[in-house]
């Protein structure tokens, strides 16, 4: 027997098949099964929400507190005035059966105002004293009461235990490792797709109201001008913003949007504004709301 | 902007374990087979006995040992792998690198204390996983033996 030891084979144990091409089927792949898995789910949820009666919803938050009551008279009278506002907006709009809207606010400089499950939609005083008329903030206001008529809080809800399903097996399968991550950054940027979409419908309810109320939309302009010039305050006015990662679409759009939407109406795009209603407006002076 | 950055990050990370894994990857092969050119004349066998023309002098435990890691490329696409299954081509390529270079220094081992013939060589491997990027130990030991001189 003659012992000898020959090269090791090559291309036997080890492929020679290029690396990127294995990577691109994968990534591409779960991509794409992932999106039309948060794409379905997403739309599934959306289409059943406005189809499940509103009394489950509000047997489901029924133990939630409700939201934050200023404890001073100064807000108190301020809530007042928002809730009837509201009531009076809500009155033009197909809300489903049993939903009442019932407005909190909140005594923080936040500039924002969100609805959520059972009707409840919440203002911060920070946005309150940024509006300059009473129809900007019936703007925000119509905007919010839309998201409920529409039942997106349902249908967010419904969107975020599915897809949150989904995730919690994917990224279980791909490890601990930066796979499972970047397939829930995939997922999270295709919410936010229809997050936007969201937005972009409760805007145009919002605006048919407003223009229903007031005669024109003016104060949509405004708010949404407002929401701009902000942003270029704080610094972002250079850099361009990147609507895919936005939850909601861009504000320079909005403006836009509201302005095509007054023209192919007929409805003016400016008129008299009405001004913010006394307890309101006391807001503006940066006078606190005693929470 | 936060969103922008992160995933900027990822893709930076995912490029640079890409680029430089293959540049390391290309200069490992062509180390390794310079030097099992040199090695050549070093024997190594898996048979637990010495063939019966030998006759040693002598006889000793020699052994090679590699640590190598995976690349944060390699890890991401082991990831998506593990969802769906199949062979890894990705690994295949460490794991035969690790092999042979942990027998190239048995090799070495051998050469450096006089021998010329291994046998019983055996392969033993350990995964040293503690963070997100894996790692894994490849062992070859064996028995070296030093021929009688004439």
């Amino acid at each position: 027997m003659k012992l000898r030891n020959r090269a090791p084979a090559e291309g036997i144990n080890a492929g020679e098949e290029h690396p990127l091409r294995e990577f691109a089927w994968l990534a591409g792949g779960a991509i794409a099964v992932l999106v039309a898995a948060v794409v379905a789910l997403s739309l599934g949820a959306q289409w059943l929400a406005p189809k499940l009666p509103y009394r489950y919803e509000a047997r489901l938050v029924g133990e939630l507190p409700a939201p934050a009551a200023p404890k001073d008279e100064r807000g108190r009278a301020a809530l007042a005035e928002l809730q009837a506002l509201a009531d009076r907006l809500a009155a033009r709009m197909a809300l489903p059966e049993g939903l009442r809207v019932t407005v909190g606010l909140r005594d923080e400089g936040i500039v924002n105002a969100y609805a959520t499950l059972g009707g409840h939609t919440v203002f911060f005083r920070g946005l309150v004293a940024r509006l300059d008329s009473e129809d900007a903030l019936a703007t925000v206001m119509a905007h919010e009461i839309a998201h409920l008529a529409l039942r997106h809080p349902a249908a967010a809800l419904g969107r975020g235990l599915a897809v949150g399903l989904v995730l919690s097996v994917v990224s279980a399968e791909a490890g601990r490792g930066v796979a499972g991550a970047a397939l829930g950054q995939t997922a999270s940027l295709t919410l936010l797709s229809f997050n936007r979409e969201q937005e972009r419908e409760a805007d145009r309810q919002a605006l048919r109201v407003v223009a229903a109320e007031y005669g024109h939309v003016g104060g949509a302009i405004d708010l949404f001008e407002a929401f701009e010039s902000m942003r270029r305050a704080r610094g972002e006015g250079g850099a361009p913003q990147v609507e895919w990662l936005q939850t909601h679409p861009l504000t320079e759009r909005r403006a836009q949007a509201a302005r095509d939407w007054a023209a192919a109406h007929g409805v003016p795009a400016d008129g008299a504004r009405r001004p913010l209603p006394p307890a309101l407006a006391a807001l503006r002076g940066g006078a606190a709301v005693q929470r | 902007m936060g969103a922008l950055l992160e995933i900027g990050l990822f893709v930076t990370l995912l490029a640079l374990g890409y680029g430089v894994g293959r540049v390391l990857e290309r200069r490992h092969y062509a180390s390794i087979r310079r030097r099992e050119r040199e090695l050549a004349d070093v024997l190594a066998f898996t048979m637990r006995f010495p063939p019966a023309s030998t006759r040693a002098q002598d006889a000793f435990l020699v052994c090679g040992s590699v640590v190598v890691s995976s690349d944060y490329f390699k890890t991401f696409v082991a990831g998506l792998r593990g969802l769906v299954g199949g062979r890894f081509r990705g690994y295949e390529s460490l794991l035969e690198r690790a092999r042979r270079e942990a027998l190239l220094r048995l090799k070495q081992d051998a050469l450096a204390r006089g021998a010329r013939l291994v046998v019983c060589v055996r392969f033993e491997s350990t995964s040293i996983t503690s963070g997100r990027t894996p790692s894994i130990e490849v062992v070859a030991y064996g028995t070296a033996l030093v021929p009688r001189p004439r």
